[in-house]
């Protein structure tokens, strides 16, 4: 029987994830950890309702970001930081994740630190500038979706042409699974958030990076869909009211979509 | 036995000036191969063997091609012997902060960096025209990134980032992206980075630490600077704008 006091005190040792859902790099913390049974308490943010910004969190990450976590009494954000840490200091990652051997293992960095300037910052950016925008109640740049959409469709064209070159079916030739696959991912799967023919029209001409997805969703099933279910719901939401006002514009005849498209 | 190490790089490329100093301080016995960027050689089909992305640095060790400056650092960290620990510390928790400063340098302090100085002078030297709105917005990142150093990330007893003692490969990858501003207008250099006294001391600091290496490193750079100084006062006295050929720019 483990008293209150003690009970508590493995309560604060408890690895915690202060996550959204609906921000990339928290869903691969969090998928991360449920594959690896990494023992965790998940901390909601909600940054539709700037939680980010409260005193409380801004303790735990003064730069008032998600993902963050608090383990015993060592913070850290940045969730490539994030991964490379829970990937050393629990027991039970199997290696493939993060590989022991050095070159591999520099392989890995170079992708994840590739990933800020290129994928991250041309997905989340379009995604931003024309779907998301309108429901946090900013306004629509066109420029910056352009820009954004440039940064985009040439980091697709890099994963497919160079990251995924060779043997397996992951990044770097990979047979298993790791880190930056995770995360790159997490990245692309924002675009769900996209009209259906946008979607398409950005990710189709990358047969390899749709297969190298799937696998990635497979190998980390059912965390990866159970963690993104925040979004397919949004997802949802936003067809559903693409379709109405698709019907609404042609009972009228008036064209207004919704999203903004460039 | 591993063929020397082999590092492709463009010393007016911020990246490349850390990943040589880090080289020369270490003892690591490397060749240097000069790739010029504003010769366009990076887009060379033999370079671009080296790095498919065709960027600078890059660097060959054995079988191994790797690049992105970071992994290049984190690498040379691990697979050389002999290398001081607080470059990049085997101790979990001090090794995870490190890589959260690297990681966040991406968008915040190279973005920044990169983009207000390729809009007020280097892009300009190369024909570009000025672009006033992307060098407010870039300005805008710079200045809030110099705040984060100066308020969260030079927080402690230590000089250096993350109130280390001593530097780590996140001080002098940083330090390096930051003096590029030294091919800016002395006003305009003075005008962003003075109200940040601590990062100021900080670059000292790295200096100090790094030095011979880190002057000799930059020399190429500082020579670019008295180019600029001098454009400028032609430029000044006659009162237009003479064409110009400076040929010199980085691109990471």
């Amino acid at each position: 029987m483990i008293d209150r006091r003690e009970e508590k005190e493995e309560r604060k040792m408890k690895l915690k994830v202060y996550a959204d859902r609906m921000s990339q790099p928290s869903r691969a913390i969090l998928i991360f950890c449920k594959v690896n049974g990494i023992d965790f308490e998940e901390i909601h943010i909600e940054l539709s309702k700037r939680q980010q910004l409260s005193p409380e969190f801004q303790a735990i990450n003064p730069f008032k970001k998600v993902p963050a976590i608090v383990d015993g009494r060592f913070n850290l954000f940045e969730s490539h930081a994030i991964l490379i840490y829970i990937a050393s200091a629990f027991p039970g990652v199997a290696d493939h994740w993060y590989p022991a051997d050095v070159s591999r293992k520099a392989k890995i960095h170079a992708v994840l630190d590739w990933h800020h300037l290129n994928l991250r910052r041309g997905a989340a950016g379009f995604v931003l500038n024309t779907v998301l925008a309108p429901l946090l109640g900013l306004p629509l740049n066109k420029e910056a979706a352009a820009e954004a959409e440039k940064v985009l469709t040439s980091s697709l064209s890099t994963i497919e042409n160079i990251w995924l070159k060779g043997d397996g079916q992951y990044l770097l030739g990979g047979f298993r699974p790791s880190i930056a696959d995770l995360s790159l991912v997490c990245e692309i799967m924002q675009l769900q958030l996209l009209d259906e023919k946008e979607h398409d029209r950005i990710l189709d001409p990358h047969k390899k990076v749709q297969t190298w997805i799937a696998s990635t969703r497979n190998a980390t099933k059912p965390h990866f869909d159970e963690v993104h279910n925040v979004l397919y719901k949004l997802k949802l939401r936003l067809s559903l009211k693409q379709s109405s006002q698709a019907d609404g514009e042609r009972k009228s005849g008036i064209k207004g979509p919704i999203i903004s498209k460039m | 036995m591993i063929g020397k190490l082999k590092v492709y790089a463009d010393r007016m490329s911020q990246p490349c000036r850390a990943v040589l100093i880090f080289c020369r301080l270490n003892g690591i016995d490397f060749e240097e191969i000069k790739v010029d960027i504003s010769k366009r050689h990076h887009l060379s089909p033999e370079f671009t063997e080296v790095n498919p992305l065709q960027k600078v640095p890059a660097i060959l060790h054995g079988n191994l091609n790797l690049f992105e400056s970071h992994a290049i650092l984190v690498y040379l960290s691990s697979a050389f012997p002999g290398i001081a620990d607080h470059w990049y510390p085997t101790d979990v928790f001090k090794r995870a902060k490190v890589n959260s400063v690297l990681d966040w340098h991406h968008s915040n302090l190279r973005y920044g960096e990169v983009n207000y100085v390729s809009n007020t002078v280097l892009g300009p030297a190369l024909g570009r025209p000025l672009n006033p709105k992307a060098a407010a917005e870039a300005e805008k990142v710079l200045l809030s990134s110099l705040s984060k150093l100066e308020n969260i990330w030079l927080n402690g007893d230590g000089r250096f980032l993350l109130g280390n003692f001593q530097p780590s490969i996140a001080d002098l990858s940083l330090v390096c992206e930051l003096t590029q501003l030294e091919v800016l207008d002395e006003k305009d250099r003075s005008r962003i980075l003075s109200p940040y006294k601590k990062v100021v001391g900080w670059i000292e600091d790295t200096r100090t630490a790094t030095n011979p290496h880190f002057e000799e490193v930059h020399n190429i750079l500082y020579r670019a600077k008295k180019k600029f100084q001098q454009q400028r006062s032609r430029i000044a006295e006659s009162g237009t704008e003479t064409s110009n050929n400076m040929g010199r720019h980085s691109k990471m």
